[in-house]
């Protein structure tokens, strides 16, 4: 069962890949009734990306598709066709949202432009998510993930000073870009209980990161400063650093006395007064990283993490896959679902990235085959025949 | 001063209590200003106690915290703007209880205290729902309100390879054979990522909790550990464990099955253009853009597997073509022929940058005179709203300027109360205690590389943009 909190909003995905998946799946995670609308035959893009199970590259196999879909239904629809057309204004004047991430001039072609769309229900939200957005000079850019993440601003700061900017491989500019326009969908139709009406939504994938720059944006317009990437050089804390089965983050963030940092590690010579201060370390930033790095070698990652927190300390621990997957605290959270997909079969899932105490968990209905819900949604609910779907499916509609 | 409020803001009718710190909630409570909610920050006049944003991190003006430094800081601007502030001091029970009278009139609490603190402070959901029945509270932070690490701090540094990122970021090493191989060390987004990652996801579990309330009369608590908010945005990674046993995938700035696709170093100081070919129709289109077309049938580049495997000599030749042009030019030449490039911006770029001009991201602040700041931009976000109201809608508070307003206009406490309060320092408009933060000079700070570089003329260059 999902969360109750968006029980009652139908919301039409029409999205493909990640970013307007993903800000669908966040709202069927918070109940709403999502309908992917696919194109026949190819589906949804991610349908087609790697990683694949198995690494067998079969259309329900996707990784990321089986992923970013979870708790959604599939039907398949020709937008660009008239007999698809209309079936998709059945389904438009039933919703409350539709998500789309077309090209901003394919969505036009296709009739997906607010206009045509409010023309069929007043009432909808339409959440349009680009890299650039719907205006502006670079609107029809061609942009990946690596290319939004260098125009938002925001790639300049990510990696070390001395090598080149460096990118997350998992396509973080379309989930930020996917959790903003879930937040702005509901904000959209939280304005509707008043006005009675729908809107246009216009999301830009790297305006979204653009807004992380809380830092170097004032440092450029308040004193002139260039932020970069982290220097190499420094004492190591806040850093990764080797440890004996991986590396580590010490910090000397969160308020605590230097001998607490220097008494966690465990070596003598770091409880010196000289490294007590900011400036100390600064100063010998190069001895203390040295004593540093030999006192973490006597640390396996799990034990320092552990001691560090007990310390009131804030350490980190650089986790793979498999150790998250096998993180003893987000078992105790309830974090993974078992999810049961007829194709790939069972595995652990992650859920929801909130807890909402006195709801159920993240619901586990696995990703739809494609087209899988498309007789349930034409036939059961607009009383198509099921001859009419036989007819759809020859002039390859549906 | 309140700001004024349109009728096209969507949470008008909405007031929030926002007792967080740092960056994650705090910014998640301006961006619920710019929609017109009534946000109430609660500072407090102790130094030691204070947001840090309004202490250390600066950026003051021109690198110099003025008189009124604790109204100063930059990224405290960019955090808080919009927002109203009445002190306190949480140690006392007197205040204390102001906050519980407080939740009674407001609709949404935000927090990021430690699990222990809230419950010492007799301020966790369960004690507050007692004066607010439909209470909607998110509470941020580290790992959750439950389970084996529950009272253990976080800060988003250390936080960001804990959540697994790290595993799918990082350098590749070099080799046999001058190849170049998965790394082994885990690297890092930066810039607070894991805060940013928060504040989404709580506006979003906020949006979604106000729709219910206004359905069905409920309450939420939000319990939002950013241990699993930088978890969820990794999913693909951790179903490839869970399918092929695959762990962590640290390819540089490569792709694991697209070629060519990286940055690549462009004419200027740290300057480089992001490149990547979705497909061969792209490859073919970079050949004839590079002006090398006889590349298209090279058979070491015929397709994107052997792109792969070639893929030390193919970043050498686009190398070469792109040190000598801009990163803009770079940018404007592959677009032009319909490819997917784009400048590695700097703020300093992204400032004057024509896509963020024409969109008005960044959005001007007026301070009053007293605060010392010049009028300036600020970040906006990443939706507009056909019809809604969303925007910046003033500077950041100055200390417990709506000391008057909350507890006298919104609660009744007495003038004799309120005097006492001034006394102990539980309100004021000061810092007790503490003095002005250092500051580092610019050229020092070149020096230990905590900054690239810095423009004397800075006002100048964005004055002429």
């Amino acid at each position: 069962m999902p969360a109750d909190l968006l029980n009652g909003f139908r919301v039409l995905d029409m999205g493909s890949g990640i970013s307007a998946p993903w800000c669908a799946k966040i709202l069927a995670d918070y109940g709403a009734e999502v309908i992917k609308v696919e194109t026949p035959g190819s589906g949804d893009l991610a349908r087609r990306m790697g990683p694949f199970a198995g690494d067998d590259p079969n259309p329900e196999k996707s990784l990321t598709f089986l992923y970013l879909n979870t708790n959604k239904k599939s039907v398949t629809l020709d937008p660009s066709s008239v007999s698809g057309r209309k079936l998709l204004h059945r389904l438009v004047a039933d919703a409350d949202a539709l998500v789309e991430n077309y090209p901003p001039s394919v969505s036009k072609e296709l009739g997906l432009d607010y206009a045509s769309l409010s023309a069929v229900n007043p009432g909808l939200v339409v959440t349009s998510i680009a890299p650039f957005g719907q205006t502006g000079p670079y609107h029809d850019y061609q942009a990946t993930d690596i290319v939004t993440y260098a125009l938002s601003g925001l790639m300049y700061h990510s990696g070390d000073s001395d090598q080149p900017p460096l990118r997350n491989v998992l396509d973080q500019s379309f989930y930020v870009a996917g959790a903003n326009g879930a937040a702005a969908t509901q904000i959209a139709l939280f304005a509707r209980l008043s006005s009675g009406e729908g809107q246009h939504v216009d999301v830009s994938a790297a305006e979204c990161l653009g807004a992380h720059l809380v830092q170097p944006l004032p440092y450029y317009n308040y004193m002139g400063a260039v932020k970069g990437r982290r220097p190499v050089r420094g004492a190591g804390f806040e850093e990764l650093m080797p440890a004996r089965d991986g590396y580590v983050a010490p910090s000397v963030q969160g308020s605590r006395p230097w001998e607490v940092i220097a008494n966690l590690i465990g070596l003598e010579e770091l409880l010196d007064e000289k490294f007590s201060t900011g400036a100390g370390r600064v100063a010998h930033g190069e001895e203390l990283k040295e004593l540093l790095t030999k006192g973490l070698a006597q640390w396996d990652r799990m034990p320092l993490f552990l001691a560090s927190g007990e310390a009131r300390l804030v350490f980190g621990m650089a986790q793979d896959a498999g150790d998250l997957v096998n993180c003893p605290h987000l078992e105790a959270r309830d974090f993974f679902v078992e999810v049961d997909h007829p194709v790939v079969g069972q595995a652990k899932y992650p859920g929801m990235a909130v807890r909402l105490p006195g709801e159920p968990l993240t619901a586990s209905q696995p990703a739809p085959l494609l087209g899988q819900h498309s007789s349930e949604i034409f036939v059961q609910e607009l009383g198509y025949s099921a001859e009419d779907l036989v007819s759809l499916r020859q002039l390859g509609v549906i | 001063m309140p700001p004024a409020l349109s009728e096209q803001a969507p949470l008008k009718n909405i007031r929030v209590l926002d007792l967080s710190r740092v960056f994650a909630m705090p910014f998640a409570g301006a961006n619920l200003a710019d929609l017109g909610a009534e946000v109430i920050k609660i500072d407090t006049c102790q130094t030691q106690f204070m947001d840090t944003t309004r202490t250390i991190t600066g950026p003051f003006p021109d690198n110099e915290p003025g008189e009124r430094w604790w109204e100063q800081g930059g990224t405290f601007q960019n955090l808080n703007r919009g927002k109203r502030s009445l002190t306190l001091d949480l140690r006392n029970e007197e205040s204390q209880q102001i906050i519980k009278d407080l939740v009674s009139i407001c609709d949404v609490v935000l927090e990021n205290f430690t699990p222990r603190v809230m419950a010492r402070f007799g301020l966790d959901y369960a004690s507050l729902k007692a004066y607010k029945p439909d209470l909607i509270m998110v509470s941020n932070t580290g790992y959750g309100h439950s389970g084996p690490w529950s009272n253990f701090g976080a800060m988003a540094s250390a936080l960001e390879p804990t959540h697994g990122t790290g595993a799918f970021m990082g350098y590749m090493e070099p080799g046999p054979e001058g190849r170049l191989v998965e790394g082994d060390v885990p690297n890092k987004m930066g810039n607070s990522y894991s805060d940013f990652l928060a504040s989404w996801t709580a506006l979003g579990a906020l949006m979604a909790s106000l729709l219910r309330r206004s359905r069905t009369g409920q309450g939420q608590w939000i319990d939002l550990a950013m241990y699993q908010t930088g978890t969820s945005v990794i999913g693909t990674g951790l179903l490839d464990f869970a399918f092929n046993d695959r762990r962590t995938q640290r390819i540089g700035n490569r792709h694991p099955f697209l070629s060519p696709h990286g940055v690549y170093r462009c004419q200027g100081h740290d300057q480089w253009v992001a490149i990547a070919a979705r497909d061969d129709a792209d490859w073919v289109a970079i050949c004839r853009a590079i002006g090398q077309p006889e590349l298209t049938s090279d058979a070491r580049f015929a397709d994107p597997i052997a792109r792969r495997q070639h893929q030390e000599t193919l970043d050498e030749i686009i190398s070469a073509w792109t040190s000598g042009q801009t990163s803009y030019q770079v940018t404007e030449t592959l677009q032009t022929a319909g490819l997917p490039a784009g400048a590695v911006l700097t703020a300093k770029q992204a400032l004057t940058d024509p896509q963020y001009i024409e969109r008005r991201f960044f959005e001007t602040v007026h301070n009053p005179p007293e605060v010392e700041l010049r009028d300036k931009g600020y970040v906006g976000r990443g939706w507009k709203f056909s019809k809604s109201e969303a925007r910046i809608k003033g500077p950041a508070p100055q200390l417990g300027e709506a000391n008057e307003y909350v507890l006298g206009e919104l609660l009744g406490v007495d003038q004799t109360r309120m005097k006492a309060f001034a006394e102990d320092w539980t309100i004021g408009n000061l810092p007790e205690g503490g003095g002005a933060p250092g500051s580092v000079p610019l050229d020092e700070q070149v020096e230990i590389g905590s900054i690239v570089a810095y423009d004397a003329d800075y006002l100048n260059l964005l004055q002429s943009e």
